[in-house]
């Protein structure tokens, strides 16, 4: 094993050659608990919540951020490939939004790590997302004096794309877990048994640890390709796209997701991807970055037998010999992570949109 | 393929040869700077008065950019096939519309899904012609005008990425573009030079020439009684020849004739939406935004006062096909347009320009008589010939770039 600097605590799990069980292990990695409250305001989330059920804030005013992340899919999408662009597909699968704003880092291959006002703007602008020239956003928002209210109540003052790119994010603070029994401390016996696992014998506390249950670090599993994305050429398109924008060499023969390679460039990331959040996901199936798996038992399974096949693969993984019960137990675990879904007016925009835009009268007389 | 230059340049570039010497050289080499003769045509106007009519001769055709067969039927492929725009729904056929003149038979192009446009869409037909592209005069090439238009926000808002992506996922387009080209994938450079040469197909020569090019090329019985007369209207008391001269009856220049605002600004929530984003795309002064209330059209280009309100000197042929007219679409037919000349630059209501400043001093009332006017309608139907038809291509399909054991094999060698 060479030292390559990672972080302090993959070094050392990998020095100790983890995955062996030692129930010690848990103690290494940070603690798996309640989230923090995020404190938001009122009136810019609200506007931020009309903004994300509007489907006028793309191109061609046909999709909104929600048909891409549904609240009754704990804000992510039931396809193992998320819809895209009208006119296009897409090549991995939609991330959840549920307790997004806690993140330090954004999409499968995090590409973004500054903050959720870059990750809005990406989402809003690439062509095979929501391909919105935000100078028109910005105007149709003007246009609509439900948001012009909107905007100046929240303190925003006149509807600009600079605050879009804010209020979003402020909705994105109200998507937290609440009421997961693991928060609660309502878990059932066999998912009480099912953590210890996770954190022992499973070996899975190694990537998924800290309140998030993620490291928010780039790991290679060995996650199978999704075919679909290549042999359906309205993901593939999107795929091309996409890696030649990133500048990945050779990305007209790629036959697989690049990951974090996108990142470095270095051989050592290919195929690693950021370990999700656990949070909230008996509500996200599929699971994995391109949707390959359909259920948590599944995804167990997966681990059990040592993940996937890929020489690059994480040295953490191994066989783990789970029994049926122990496999039962995790996954009750996981889904004792999961709480209320954000379905109600609480989190969802209810009311109707303008079918079109009204006119600003007096126009010759008033100021754009 | 002849490299002839169009008349006017001819023109302004003979008097700049007396003018500025071999300075005037330059701009023979190159039609794209016929612009910078514009100072010396004018003066050759003063002393001489503008340039004739001139039948229309060989399109220009840039030595980058020779005409193949095979190129042009590539590149009318690529006219016609709407993924060549953000959501796969909007190609250029879309806002212009062979059955539309190549146009668009609205005051203001249809725009991509959602939007509208804020201008008037221009016919295809003759384009090749032309040294500078758009009303103000924003593209110097058709290559860089269908670039232009297939990513505008309010038109194709296609990204060079994904577009270049799909062809490569096409496989006929694969084939013809390494055919033309000679590259292993689709460039989405070639696509515009494809189109390109696809548009410097469709004039109104051969068998589409017109009435005033059979006239001028010699046939005198070419044009009707009527419309000798109207011809001498347009030439003489109308005053037309003045912007509307030489090979392709405009002066390719940039002028304020007094063009109203379009009303539907005023009504129409849509077009209020594009007419600020616009401001803004155009990088518009902060007061600039707040306050303008019509298009500023040449202004954009430079940020000079005086251009407020100017626009290219539209080229009359095909007219027949391409109403509504204007850069605003503001009228539809071309009764409406004699008559706001014959005003002084008014429309019914009395509207003009927004910078009267600006408004050229060609433009005064006429004293048009009924019979005059429609002499001159019939002048301007001689501008048009058989309607530009072309089949319209099949679209290729797309298939899938790797086969499921090729995808196999390499999930294998991970």
């Amino acid at each position: 094993m060479g030292v390559r600097v990672t972080t302090g605590r993959s070094l050392l799990a990998a020095a100790l050659g983890l995955g062996v069980t030692i129930s010690a292990q848990a103690g290494q990695y940070p603690d798996i608990g309640p989230l923090p409250q995020l404190k938001t305001n009122a009136a810019k989330a609200e506007l931020g919540k009309r903004l994300f059920f509007d489907r006028r804030i793309s191109g061609d005013a046909g999709i909104s951020c929600s048909d891409c992340h549904k609240p009754e899919n704990g804000y992510a999408h039931p396809d193992a490939l998320s819809p895209g662009y009208p006119g296009n597909g897409h090549f991995r699968n939609s991330i959840s939004l549920i307790n997004v704003a806690h993140k330090k880092v954004w999409n499968h291959d995090g590409r973004i790590g500054t903050n959720l006002n870059d990750m809005t703007r990406e989402m809003l602008t690439e062509d095979y997302t929501m391909n919105m020239d935000m100078r028109i956003m910005q105007e149709r928002a003007k246009q609509d004096p439900v948001y012009v209210k909107m905007f100046k109540d929240a303190g925003y003052g006149e509807p600009s794309n600079g605050s879009i790119r804010k209020a979003i994010p402020e909705y994105m603070k109200t998507l937290t877990s609440s009421g997961a029994p693991f928060d609660s401390g309502k878990m059932s016996a066999s998912a009480k048994r099912g953590m210890a696992t996770f954190k022992g014998k499973g070996g899975c506390i190694q990537c998924h640890n800290g309140p998030l249950l993620t490291d928010q670090k780039p790991h290679n599993t060995g996650v199978a390709e999704n075919f679909d994305v290549f042999m359906d050429p309205m993901n593939h398109q999107t795929f091309i796209a996409f890696t030649m924008f990133q500048g990945i060499p050779d990305y007209m023969n790629l036959k697989r997701d690049p990951g974090y390679f996108n990142i470095t460039l270095l051989e050592k990331d290919m195929g690693k991807f950021i370990t999700p959040s656990l949070r909230e996901l008996k509500y996200t199936a599929p699971y994995m970055h391109n949707g390959t798996i359909k259920s948590l038992a599944g995804v167990v399974d997966f681990y059990n037998r040592g993940g996937g096949k890929d020489s690059n693969k994480s040295k953490m993984l191994k066989p783990l010999k789970l029994s049926t019960q122990e496999k039962k137990d995790l996954v009750a675990f996981l889904e004792s992570l999961s709480g209320n879904q954000l379905t109600s007016s609480k989190h969802v925009w209810q009311q109707p949109y303008p079918a079109e835009y009204e006119a600003i009268s007096n126009w010759t007389k008033v100021r754009n | 393929m002849s490299m002839k230059k169009f008349a006017p340049t001819l023109v302004a570039a003979a008097v700049a040869t007396v003018l500025f010497g071999c300075q005037a050289q330059a701009t023979k080499q190159d039609g794209a700077k016929a612009s910078k003769a514009a100072p010396a045509k004018a003066m050759a106007m003063a002393k001489k008065g503008p340039a004739p009519l001139a039948p229309l001769g060989n399109v220009p055709v840039p030595p980058d950019n020779k005409i193949t067969a095979a190129k042009v039927e590539l590149g009318k492929i690529l006219f016609f096939d709407p993924r060549i725009g953000g959501d796969a729904s909007t190609g250029c056929s879309t806002c212009h519309e062979p059955d539309q003149g190549w146009a668009w038979a609205e005051d203001f192009s249809r725009g991509y899904p959602g939007t509208v446009h804020w201008r008037n869409s221009q016919t295809v037909i003759n384009s090749g012609y032309y040294p500078r592209q758009f009303w103000a005069g924003s593209a110097s090439s058709n290559e860089k005008q269908a670039k232009s238009a297939a990513k505008g926000g309010v038109a194709g808002n296609g990204e060079s990425d994904i577009m270049e992506a799909r062809l490569a996922l096409i496989p006929e387009y694969r084939k013809r573009f390494k055919d033309v080209y000679g590259s292993e994938w689709p460039l989405i450079s070639d696509v515009w030079k494809a189109i390109s040469a696809f548009e410097r197909t469709l004039n109104t020569t051969g068998k589409f020439t017109t009435p005033i090019d059979e006239y001028l090329k010699g046939d005198k019985t070419a044009l009707s009684e009527e419309q000798l007369r109207g011809k001498a209207v347009f030439e003489g008391k109308g005053g037309c020849i003045n912007c509307h001269n030489g090979e392709q009856a405009s002066d390719l220049d940039f002028h304020n004739i007094g063009i109203p605002p379009n009303k539907r600004w005023e009504e129409d929530g849509l077009a209020q939406i594009t007419f600020r984003f616009e401001q803004y795309a155009k990088g518009q002064t902060q007061e600039g935004y707040r306050g303008a209330k019509s298009d500023w059209g040449f202004y954009y280009r430079g940020k000079n006062k005086w251009d407020k309100g100017k626009f290219r000197t539209a080229p009359l042929r095909y007219t027949a096909y391409t109403a509504p007219y204007m850069h605003n679409g503001v009228f539809y037919t071309l009764e409406e347009v004699v008559d706001f000349y014959d005003r002084g630059g008014f429309d019914e209501e009395g509207r003009t320009t927004l910078f009267p400043e600006n408004k050229s001093k060609l433009i005064k009332p006429l004293g048009l008589s009924d019979q005059e006017k429609e002499d001159l309608i019939a002048f301007l139907g001689a501008f048009s010939g058989p309607e530009v038809t072309v089949a319209k291509p099949e679209m290729p399909e797309y298939a899938p770039l790797f086969t499921k054991a090729e995808l196999k094999a390499a999930q294998e060698a991970k």
